[in-house]
């Protein structure tokens, strides 16, 4: 988690010993502290007009990106994860207390909440160790819309489950949150979406700025 | 009626709607409460099939059926709650049966988390239980809340609007703790003060796991508690939950037996449940309880049990302090919450927060600095003013279970004070003096307490809220008196059995190393029986004192806490950088030693003038420290280090500044602001940390800004300079519109942009003049506009 977290400070290995020092100490308080939370379900998908429809709720999975990823898809779980709201409150108490750290901390919760993505992720895998696992992605990525967000909530009941809510304007409320699909298929998946163009921060990411990638 | 009975005969709730309705092939999602108009017949048939079970409450169909949920279907909350109540009601007609208004979540978070503020969270409370009460409701239930803040704004307006008896269940998880945190000792003792009818715990967990939690429940309050668990866990691919009806009802019995008469489910059960439930409660009485009590005050995270020593943080306070007064005055609340932060850092337990002063409208200001404190410090609070509005309006928006300081043996002051501490469930602190001054004698001053004591006991506040200040005085001037005060402590806690507040830095004044006088008479009095000394715990000398006195008692098991305190592992007593003799300013600004360059920054100041501190020291080593940073050198946390060092220096300039009575160094002064809809504002606050320390004055209006606040702001400060701020795509058209609205006015400010999404292609194309990658940029373009 300490590597990730630097990575997003933009450090990655050019980092001095000190501040290598500071995320990791960050890191394993933060990871002692704070528990990622996670809700699935698998829904069975129905292809209609080049959109994936999934059975008993009102989603719908349109455009390209939705359209790679699932080809070979028979059901899709809808995953989310969340640090919850005791994020949000050390990461105000650290705000109010040093920047510095509260910039360290902030690296570390989006490292903390993929990490708890994957253990979701791993968990899937091995309840259906028959099915093969599309990578994840989530709305924003490509052209997955954000408008998805309150549904892919209200079919996870995310509010009851994990305390993890929508606003108006489609963010996720604990900042810490993930929504993700993830595609199951009797075929092999390939790697498809990992690297920049399926970033909705590539245009001012500080990695890609200095040449680098955060998927290599 | 029913809270005659109520804990003294066991009752039966429903179970659970939303579960039932998505088996009775209704798809999840949507809004469940539109049913009442479109489908009453299916609800009418569940209804009756919960009373034929045995339900002897049922719950009308209105958990989400609030404004803001509401807001998409273009149904009213009147409307919706009218019928709802109006199905739930023809269903029981003809038997005992009560129908609940239901209120679930609003399903926003609210401050600090979110941006739906207590005020407007009450509002949309009030609106519905107004329309419950109207539409025939027998009691209101609020449920599955997981923000106790959320809880209390909704307790409230039922309370203060209806005659509606009231319950609340709150969801926990098996770590005893709701998603935000709150503990259950901390709702427990909230909700009571508050005034709720019985208090329990619905959702998220199957009875097994709820019963230790229940259990803990009932020894923290006396109210009567509900059980209304899930029918177990669900299964992630075909959501079933996985216990029986058989299984459920049997699980539920180690919850009678620990103190539970409110029974009913949640998720996952059905009328089937309820029946077994109703067959295995037959016959049964409720069980004696064990309330465990005790002095207690808490924050939702931080539950404060009063069994030892505990330190009462005195410097949120202006008396003697011109800084201080200065942040009052131009309501720098970032200031207060330093000063709070400190203490609580030091290792104080709870802050007494007092912010009257000549020019301050304490009513408005007390409760502005507790929400800020809130959200940044979790230590309870102890509000400090003699003004009954500010403290209505302080306790109000707490959040958990605060103290009052103070009322005395007056009768008009009890009869005025008492009635709000009552109301909102805190602590009081009451101090033994009345219009007759202060009793010369300890017996005088006892007589007093008791008073003070009966007053609180007969207004309905519990004896453990009552917390007795004997009052020191100094001793350079009645000698005498330091020993009645002791004696009077002494008694006070052996005799009434009270909790014991004195402030004690007062008997030092007048005197050389008063700390010394101030230490010996802090540990006297705590042998004599002093809980609560109110003192300031950046005093290293007085929080050693403690640390030793609690090792003697014995409260301090293994004196482990002590070690930590003495071997260096604590915060709190490490020593600034050893080397900072042989460093300069410069080197202090560049390495990020905050405490050092704060030092460095007083010596500097004897021989050299604010202004010229900052041109030649403090700006050029930021500078450097900025370059490195664009050359990736210097990485974020880095720069920001350097950037609060640079904070200290400025810190110790304004004081200087303060004590002279001069006005500030200000560079300039420029807004920033989150705009409307976006939450994520870290990468504004950085901005703001670093434009700060090259001494420019920010107002940061915060996140989720409207487009109307900003243009309002700059037209009343005259800003030249706006730097706004988007995470996300879904808000770009918000910052768009913002800029739109700024560009109208007569003189518009130049606009800078910035935010993980924003472009400088779409920064231009939106109207904005910069484009700042990072922070490092706003102070090039500061300088650009502002000099």
């Amino acid at each position: 988690m300490a590597e990730e977290a630097l990575r997003y400070l933009g450090a990655g290995e050019g980092a001095p010993d000190s501040l290598r020092e500071q995320v990791s100490e960050a890191a394993k308080a933060l990871a002692a502290a704070v528990r990622p939370r996670y809700t699935y379900k698998i829904f069975d998908l129905d292809c209609e007009e080049g959109a994936f429809r999934l059975r008993n709720t009102a989603l719908s999975l349109s455009g390209e990106t939705a359209a790679r990823m699932l080809a070979q898809c028979d059901q899709a779980v809808l995953l989310a994860c969340t640090l919850g709201t005791n994020f949000d409150l050390r990461l105000l108490a650290a705000q109010a207390r040093d920047m510095a750290r509260a910039v360290i901390l902030d690296a570390c919760g989006s490292a903390l909440v993929e990490s708890g993505c994957d253990a979701a992720e791993a968990e899937i895998a091995a309840r259906f160790p028959e099915r093969y696992l599309t990578d994840r992605f989530s709305p924003g990525y490509g052209d997955l819309p954000l408008s998805l967000q309150p549904g892919i909530c209200a079919a996870l009941d995310t509010g009851r489950r994990l305390g993890l809510h929508t606003t108006e304007s489609l963010l996720l409320n604990p900042v810490k949150s993930v929504t993700a699909v993830i595609g199951l298929s009797d075929r092999p998946q390939m790697a498809r979406i990992r690297g920049c163009d399926f970033c909705t921060l590539r245009e001012n990411c500080a990695l890609r700025r200095g040449g680098k990638r955060c998927a290599d | 009626m029913l809270t005659e009975t109520l804990g003294k005969k066991l009752l039966l709730l429903d179970g659970a709607m939303g579960t039932v309705l998505q088996q009775r092939g209704l798809p999840p999602g949507g809004q469940p409460e539109l049913l009442n108009l479109t489908r009453p017949e299916l609800l009418t048939s569940i209804y009756q099939e919960y009373i034929a079970a045995g339900s002897q409450v049922i719950y009308a169909n209105t958990f989400g059926a609030n404004r803001l949920k509401l807001s998409r279907t273009g149904r009213g909350v009147d409307e919706i709650v009218a019928s709802a109540v109006t199905v739930a009601r023809q269903a029981a007609a003809g038997t005992d049966t009560l129908v609940a208004l239901d209120i679930g979540p609003l399903g926003e978070l609210l401050e600090p988390m979110g941006s739906l503020s207590f005020e407007r969270a009450y509002d949309c409370f009030r609106e519905m239980a107004e329309a419950g009460e109207r539409a025939g409701a027998d009691l209101a239930v609020i449920e599955t809340m997981t923000d106790l803040y959320e809880a209390k704004a909704a307790l409230l307006a039922v309370k203060e609007n209806t005659r509606l008896p009231v319950f609340v269940t709150m969801s926990f998880d098996e770590s005893g703790r709701t998603f935000t945190g709150c503990t259950v000792a901390s709702m427990a003792r909230t909700l009571e003060g508050l005034g709720a009818d019985a208090i329990g715990l619905n959702c998220s967990l199957g009875p097994d796991l709820l019963a230790p939690l229940l259990r803990e429940l009932c020894e923290n309050t006396r109210l009567p508690v509900i059980a209304k668990p899930n029918a177990g866990l669900p299964d992630p691919v075909d959501g079933h939950y996985d216990m029986s009806p058989e299984e459920f009802a049997a699980a539920l019995l180690p919850c009678l037996e620990a103190g539970v008469t409110i029974f009913g489910g949640c998720c996952g059960t059905s009328p089937e449940y309820i029946r077994r439930l109703k067959e295995a409660l037959e016959g049964r009485i409720p069980a004696r309880r064990h309330y465990v009590g005790g002095s207690f005050v808490c924050t939702p995270v931080s539950p404060l049990r009063l069994d030892g020593v505990r330190v009462i943080g005195e410097r949120v306070n202006p008396t003697g302090k011109k800084r201080f007064q200065q942040a009052l005055l131009e309501q720098d609340l970032d200031y207060i919450l330093d000063v709070a932060i400190q203490q609580e850092d030091a290792g104080a337990d709870i802050l007494d927060v007092n912010v009257g002063f000549p020019g301050v409208d304490e009513a408005a200001m007390l409760p502005r600095v507790g929400k800020k404190l809130q959200s940044a410090v979790s230590l309870p609070l102890q509000l400090d003013s003699s003004n009954p509005d500010a403290l209505e309006a302080g306790l109000r928006v707490y959040n958990g279970k605060a103290a009052v300081n103070s009322v005395n043996g007056e009768r008009s002051v009890l009869d005025r004070i008492l009635p709000i501490v009552k109301k909102y469930g805190a602590s009081v602190v009451g101090l033994t003096l009345d219009k007759g001054g202060i009793p010369q004698t300890a017996e005088g001053r006892v007589a007093i307490a008791r008073r003070i004591l009966d007053a609180a006991l007969a207004h309905g506040i519990p004896k453990e809220d009552v917390w007795i200040d004997c009052l020191t005085l100094t001793v350079s001037a009645q000698q005498d008196q330091a020993a009645e005060t002791l004696k009077a402590v002494r008694t006070v806690r052996e005799e009434l059995g009270l909790q014991t507040v004195l402030g004690v830095s007062n008997i030092s004044f007048g005197l050389p190393s008063r700390s010394l006088i101030t230490q010996n008479f802090l540990i006297q009095a705590m042998a004599a029986g002093l809980t609560l000394p109110i003192i300031n715990p950046n005093q290293k000398e007085m929080l050693d004192a403690v640390a030793a006195f609690r090792v003697l008692s014995g409260e301090d098991t293994g004196c482990r806490a002590y070690v930590a305190r003495f071997t260096g592992v604590s915060p709190a007593v490490q020593a600034v950088s050893a080397q900072s003799g042989e460093m300069t300013l410069d080197d202090a600004i560049l390495r990020g030693l905050k405490a050092d360059a704060g030092k460095l920054a007083r010596a500097a100041l004897e021989h050299e003038d604010e202004l010229a501190l900052v041109e030649r020291h403090l700006i050029p080593a930021l500078d450097q420290v900025g370059e490195g940073y664009e050359q990736g050198k210097v990485f974020l946390p880095q720069l920001l280090s350097a950037a609060q060092a640079a904070q200290a220096v400025f810190e110790v300039i304004r004081a200087s500044i303060a004590v002279q009575g001069g006005a500030p160094v200000k560079k300039g002064t420029l807004i920033i602001a989150t705009v409307q809809g976006d939450i994520h504002d870290i990468g504004k606050n950085i901005v703001r940390t670093v434009l700060e320390n090259y001494g420019y004055e920010v107002l940061d209006l915060g996140r989720d800004v409207p487009p109307e606040t900003i243009v309002q702001s700059v037209t009343e400060h005259g800003v030249r300079l706006v730097g706004l701020s988007a995470l996300m795509t879904t808000t770009l058209p918000s910052m768009e519109e913002t800029i739109r609205q700024l560009k109208e006015l007569p003189q518009p400010p130049a606009i800078f942009v910035g935010g993980a999404v924003v472009t400088p292609e779409y920064a231009r194309k939106m109207g904005a003049d910069y484009y700042a990658k990072d922070a490092r940029q706003s102070v090039e373009i500061a300088r650009k506009v502002l000099g």
